[in-house]
């Protein structure tokens, strides 16, 4: 009687026991707010993958995993949506679009894109593509092989990119780092700061435009540097790539280019008659042209030499003085010189346009 | 009197307003019927409650009907008194009394203030929607010069209009609109507009890029705006500094280098600007 008890209640236990950790059915409940989502599936090493929020802290990550893993804090949905031409689901997905919502609801065709207010951290393999897109937030990219950003008014933060970089923003900064290949960099009131970005292929070129924001390069070694601005402050600086081309234009802000003592290039300037060319280098000038004007040129004036100031006592004049007469000379608001010299044994090819600014050369 | 006194009866017979024949009917009654006699000691002592409570209420001076007709004798006679003066006086108390507030005259204000904003609102767009420039059918329409120049000569047999561009250095010829009725400089006879070789086509592509911007009928957001107005300010007055340059020295390769540059700088910008608010989506 006492064993039948024993095994009864033992069995009896063990039913419970089981009862409770065993869900009847799989439990699906709503992200709590705030609380991160996370999705990943297998995806080609040569990944492309596009995101886009419309406001919201984007971070994507290279790592040596064929996979794709997205977290978001913020966000109600995640859905990976694979969008390349294969449909079998044993291959992996070379592209895919993360279609990041706000609320729950089922997700459809009509769903409105880009509207998430969310962070989202993106992790994906080393040679993938990246396209995110964002109107408000800050975007920040690093180990995959091409970048292509964008944002409003969020600056941009590129690091370690080996084939390919564009980005553009027009009130944000952008900022590149330790990257290589064919790079496009836009902003229109944002600071475009490059440091240590070199090119992959023979062909790879490196543009910056800004409107009103200061570019700042520092150790880029593409063979062809163009940087356009129009009252933004153009600064290179580092050693030029042999055999290199570089183009700078800008309307009223100065161009400075601190190269190292040894620096071989040849300057083609064209510059304002009133502003200066600044060089701590030796120049060997080819000759100065000023541009033919319709009015009378000035003298010509060799290149750097300072303009004559009048001081000390103004010379004595001579016969009586009757009275002031007005003199009316014509006035001619701008006159263009162009400079051409040689630094070296010219190997590299420095091209300036400034309007209205100032160019300088200087020593590292 | 047989039947019972009523209540209205009661209260007339404690306030005095009973005729004499029913006063003394009353008061016969009140003496042989113990009901009535209650009845009346009760009311008797409601009201002495009542007045004993509201006293302070009743003490309180209250203008009283003859009150009422000394003042308005008094204030006929003023008028009457003061129709002799001026007429000036006439004038100036007539208006006093026009914004002498009381409540009608206050409601009626009120109601004649609303009706006239609501005039104003109405004129206002009315005469902005005549005065607007139907931008999507004018801007900077600049006609097709007889030859190969980029000169545009306006003159007074012809109906055109010469309107400045607040944000552009070259002034933009624009055609007519039989539809609107844009404000316009005046156009002096033999008036010449010179737009410099090669200008045509920045301005061309600029007022396309302008028009695709204004289409755009959702706001734009602050922070893109003023960023946009900085940036275009900046390009503008390149522009400006660029085409002087290149319009003193038209033998100056140069400067016209200067001026396009320029140009594609604001064509850079609007291109930008109008990718942002056309793109509600993905971009790529």
């Amino acid at each position: 009687m006492t064993m039948k008890l024993f095994v009864v209640s033992a069995v009896a236990g063990l039913i419970f026991s089981l009862a409770g950790s065993t869900p009847a059915k799989p439990v699906k409940t709503d992200p709590v707010p705030g609380e991160k989502i996370e999705r990943s599936v297998a995806v080609s090493p040569q990944l492309t993958v596009t995101l886009c929020v419309a406001s919201g802290q984007l971070t994507v990550r290279g790592w040596d995993k064929n996979e794709l893993r997205v977290r978001s804090a913020g966000a109600g949905h995640i859905e990976l949506r694979r969008i390349d031409k294969t449909k079998d689901p044993s291959v992996p997905a070379s592209r895919i679009d993360v279609m990041v919502l706000e609320s729950t609801a089922k997700v459809t065709r009509a769903v409105i894109d880009c509207q998430a207010l969310a962070d989202v951290e993106m992790e994906v393999p080393a040679g993938a593509t990246v396209q995110v897109q964002t109107r408000d937030g800050d975007i920040s990219i690093s180990g995959v092989s091409a970048a292509y950003a964008g944002s409003q008014n969020g600056n941009i933060e590129i690091a370690r990119v080996v084939k390919v970089v564009e980005a553009g923003s027009i009130g944000g900064s952008i900022t590149l780092r330790d990257s290589s290949g064919r790079v496009i960099l836009s902003s229109a009131g944002g600071i475009v700061e490059v440091v240590n970005v070199k090119a992959s292929n023979p062909d790879d070129t490196f543009e910056v435009g800004t409107v009103s924001g200061d570019i700042q390069l520092q150790h880029v070694s593409n063979p062809k540097v163009m940087a356009k601005t129009v009252n933004g402050t153009v600064t290179m600086t580092g050693p030029l790539a042999r055999a290199g081309h570089y183009t700078f234009t800008n309307m009223t802000g100065d161009v400075i280019l601190a190269l190292p003592h040894d620096a071989s290039f040849q300057l083609n300037a064209k510059v304002s008659e009133k502003r200066d060319i600044v060089s701590d280098f030796q120049l060997k000038y080819f000759g100065e042209m000023p541009a033919p004007a319709t009015f009378p040129a000035p003298p010509a004036k060799p290149a750097g030499t300072p303009k004559p100031v009048a001081k000390g006592h103004p010379p004595q004049k001579t016969g009586p003085i009757i009275a002031p007469v007005p003199v009316e000379r014509p006035i001619n608001p701008y006159v263009s010189r162009r400079v051409t010299a040689v630094c070296g044994s010219g190997d590299a090819t420095i091209s300036v346009a400034s309007f209205g600014g100032t160019v300088r050369l200087k020593k590292l | 009197m047989t039947r019972c006194l009523d209540e209205g009866t009661l209260q007339s017979y404690f306030d005095g307003e009973l005729s004499p024949h029913l006063m003394g009917s009353a008061t016969a009654h009140l003496a042989a019927c113990v009901t009535c006699a209650a009845a009346a000691r009760e009311l008797a002592e409601e009201t002495a409650l009542l007045t004993s409570a509201l006293t302070a209420e009743f003490e309180v001076s209250v203008p009283t009907q003859a009150l009422r007709e000394r003042i308005d004798a008094a204030v006929l006679g003023e008028r009457v008194a003061n129709a002799g003066r001026s007429e000036k006086a006439g004038l100036f108390a007539s208006v006093s009394s026009i914004f002498s507030f009381n409540s009608q005259r206050t409601l009626g204000y009120a109601s004649l203030a609303v009706v006239l904003a609501f005039g104003t609102i109405i004129g206002i767009v009315k005469y902005r929607q005549s005065g607007t420039i139907n931008t999507t059918d004018n801007v900077a329409v600049v006609p097709s010069a007889p030859s190969n120049s980029d000169k545009v000569g306006v003159t007074a047999d012809q109906p055109q209009s010469v309107v400045a561009d607040s944000r552009s250095a070259a002034p933009v010829v624009k055609a007519p609109s039989r539809t609107s009725t844009p404000r316009v400089i005046p156009v002096k006879t033999n008036h010449t507009v010179k737009l410099l070789p090669g200008e045509r086509s920045y301005l061309q592509a600029i007022a396309r890029l302008d028009t695709t911007i204004k289409e755009n009928k959702t706001a734009m957001r602050p922070s893109l705006q003023v960023e946009y107005e900085r940036n275009l300010a900046v390009v503008d007055r390149a522009i400006a500094a660029t085409r002087n340059a290149a319009k003193s020295n038209p033998n100056d390769p140069d400067a016209a280098d200067f001026m396009f540059a320029a140009y594609q700088s604001k064509v850079d910008l609007l291109n930008t600007i109008a990718d942002a608010r056309l793109s509600g989506g993905r971009g790529h």
